[in-house]
């Protein structure tokens, strides 16, 4: 097990810099530790399986970064990128990505209206948009979902259902009990369609 | 380490084949049970957790009210998710958390607060107890002892009692509180995993206790829906124990609830019934009066957390054993209630009453919160601490004439 040390003198000097988020310092980050090879540059990640970033919620971006880095969400590509990182870093990475301009994956491929359909009726009968919001853009540790990756999506649905990925809660797991991965594909293919 | 969640009887169920699950109605997520279909697309969530360290300078303490003579200062910071606190002989505070999953250790070097993280890592390490040098932590099914820790800060060594106590590691309403009680037994709550169901009443909804090593297992009290806060009464050495009611059976339904184990195995009347509320959701078949009534209504979605039994001499007399809970605050309503320290003192006659103490972290005006308070312990001074989880900061109340 990890330990960290966090006098109360070190924490003071990491408080003091004046603005609290800075994106511009975010970016040096994200630039140093290489995010951009799997998540995209700019945030809209043109990897299988990786997700977007661009436009994300801020404090979804710093509560899973943080899950990352105390090995709560175990996601072994995450674990280099997430050593070591102050809060602060964090909240800088999460300022950086949040205010990049959201976009759908270049080549998404076109939309399947009858597989939408399908998509659109169990999101409905699960309230999904109750708190990812209509647009399904989310909001504070709710995460924007639309634009986002089919692929990623689908995989990441799944892992909630079958109880593999920890969030801060149980809700999406819950939320997932009982589909099934046509109906997750399906929900996944609404999604990323959805502008 | 990867969680395996178990979510509620439902869950158990076994996945249908997809076509015929499309039409069938989908198995509610443990936290939305029981939500009727005028609150289907309520956005009443529970609120973020905030897990980053909050700056000295924006931590709420001078919106902090508390009773005249009163006094509070800010005692510790940088601790994310702080919950419950228990105190070691040579004096260092151990505190729990849920989400960030770590355990911290605060050291009072008398100038200042040492906090470092003693764990980490853990699922949701809500309970601990202390006990001749040792300390017990709780993780939902996981159960942990670290001996001699105050001298082994830098270096813990966990011994894993997991398989000793043999705990349901299912995560909802799994978040425990554990305490020694006055028979040497280490007591655990351990709420429902579901909202509002009929549930195994052997395993959830409930209070047990074991030997520290995790043998003879008894009931305490039964009937609990999810207690995550307890304490035993100074003098009596009855187990006093604080109840969540239910969600999403309306702004001032159920009430949550304070009650009084005096007999072992007490029924307290989860599903059936919650502070006089007669759960429409259930089936009806047990009345509110075949079971003990609460000792006190706490008001509904407070949400009561650390639940104390002040130890100290230095507050006024009416204080002398009297009860302190911190209802950390509701999600579920659509004003906020709660988010402050209540007290129960026992007046003429036995009566209890409660009042407000420690207050402000509630913006009404703005339907917005400051802070939660979550966990209350006495130091041997006298003086009172209390968690922030949202701040990840201990305040001090202390009492000058
Ligand atoms: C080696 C590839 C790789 C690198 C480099 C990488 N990531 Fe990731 N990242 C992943 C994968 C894979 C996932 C999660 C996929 C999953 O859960 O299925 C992920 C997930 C995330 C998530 C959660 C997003 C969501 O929607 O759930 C965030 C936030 C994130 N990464 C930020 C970063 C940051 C910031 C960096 C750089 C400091 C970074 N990543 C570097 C592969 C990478
Ligand atoms: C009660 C609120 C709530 C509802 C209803 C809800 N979600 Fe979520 N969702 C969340 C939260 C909170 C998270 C982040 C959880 C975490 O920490 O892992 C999340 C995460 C997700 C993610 C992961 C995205 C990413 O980038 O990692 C997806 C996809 C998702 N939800 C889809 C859905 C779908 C589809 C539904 C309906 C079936 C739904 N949600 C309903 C609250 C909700």
């Amino acid at each position: 097990m990890k330990k960290l040390m966090l006098a109360v003198g070190v924490l003071l000097v990491a408080a003091a810099p004046a603005a609290a988020q800075d994106a511009a310092r975010g970016e040096r980050l994200v630039e140093e530790r290489g995010c951009t090879a799997c998540h995209g540059p700019r945030g809209v990640s043109p990897v299988p399986l990786m997700p977007s970033l661009a436009g994300q919620q801020p404090d979804f971006i710093t509560l899973q970064m943080i899950l990352f880095r105390e090995g709560l969400r175990q996601v072994p590509a995450m674990m280099e990128p997430a050593r070591g990182l102050t809060d602060a870093q964090i909240q800088d990475i999460a300022a950086y990505f949040a205010a990049l301009p959201s976009a759908p994956k270049p080549d998404r491929g076109p939309r399947n209206e009858a597989l939408a359909q399908r998509g659109a009726q169990l999101s409905a009968a699960r309230n999904c948009n109750a708190c990812h919001l209509p647009d399904y853009s989310g909001r504070a540790n709710v995460p924007r979902v639309n634009h986002q990756r089919e692929d990623f999506l689908a995989h990441t649905l799944a892992e909630y259902r079958d109880n593999l990925r920890v969030g801060a809660d149980t809700q999406m797991n819950g939320l997932m009990h009982g589909l099934t991965n046509d109906d997750i594909r399906a929900i996944a293919h609404y999604l990323a369609h959805r502008e | 380490m990867i969680r395996r969640h178990l979510l509620g009887l439902a869950a158990a169920a076994v996945a249908a084949p997809s076509l015929a699950f499309a039409q069938a109605p989908a198995a509610p997520p443990a936290w939305q049970q029981g939500r009727p279909a005028e609150m289907a697309n309520s956005p009443l969530a529970p609120h973020a957790p905030r897990l980053t360290v909050t700056p000295p300078d924006r931590i709420p303490v001078s919106n902090i009210r508390v009773p005249d003579g009163f006094q509070v200062e800010l005692w510790a910071h940088g601790l994310p998710g702080a919950r419950v606190m228990v105190r070691g002989d040579n004096g260092t505070v151990f505190v729990g958390t849920r989400v960030i999953g770590r355990v911290y250790a605060v050291r009072d070097t008398g100038s200042e607060r040492q906090v470092t993280t003693l764990l980490q890592g853990l699922p949701q390490p809500s309970g601990l107890a202390i006990r001749d040098g040792a300390l017990y932590v709780s993780a939902i099914h996981r159960v942990l002892r670290v001996d001699n820790v105050e001298q082994n800060l830098a270096n813990p060594q966990p011994v894993d009692m997991t398989a000793a106590f043999g705990l349901s590691d299912a995560a909802h309403h799994g978040w425990t509180h554990i305490q020694f009680g006055p028979d040497g037994r280490l007591y655990f709550s351990r709420g429902v995993p579901c909202n509002i169901c009929e549930t195994d009443g052997e395993r959830y909804a409930l209070i047990h206790s074991f030997n520290a090593d995790g043998s003879d297992r008894r009931i305490e009290a039964r009937g609990v829906r999810n207690s995550v806060g307890f304490d035993f009464h100074p003098r009596t050495g009855h187990l006093w124990f604080t109840n969540h009611g239910r969600d999403w059976a309306g702004n001032d339904n159920p009430s949550d609830t304070l009650h009084v184990n005096l007999r072992r195995g007490e029924h307290h009347g989860f599903p059936w019934c919650a502070g006089g509320f007669q759960d429409p959701a259930v089936p009806s078949q047990r009345l509110c009066s075949e079971f003990p009534p609460p000792a006190m209504v706490l008001g509904p979605h407070v949400a009561p957390i650390g639940t104390h039994f002040y130890r100290g001499s230095a507050f006024p007399e009416q204080y002398r054993n009297a009860l302190f809970i911190a209802n950390r605050g509701s999600w579920n309503r659509s004003r906020l209630a709660g988010f402050e320290v209540i007290v129960v003192r026992e007046v003429e006659g036995g009566r209890l009453v409660q009042e407000p103490f420690m207050t402000g972290f509630r913006d009404d005006a703005n339907q917005r919160f400051v802070g939660r308070p979550a966990g209350v312990l006495t130091m041997p001074d006298g003086s009172l601490l209390v968690s922030d989880e949202d701040n990840g900061a201990i305040y001090r109340v202390s009492y000058r004439r």
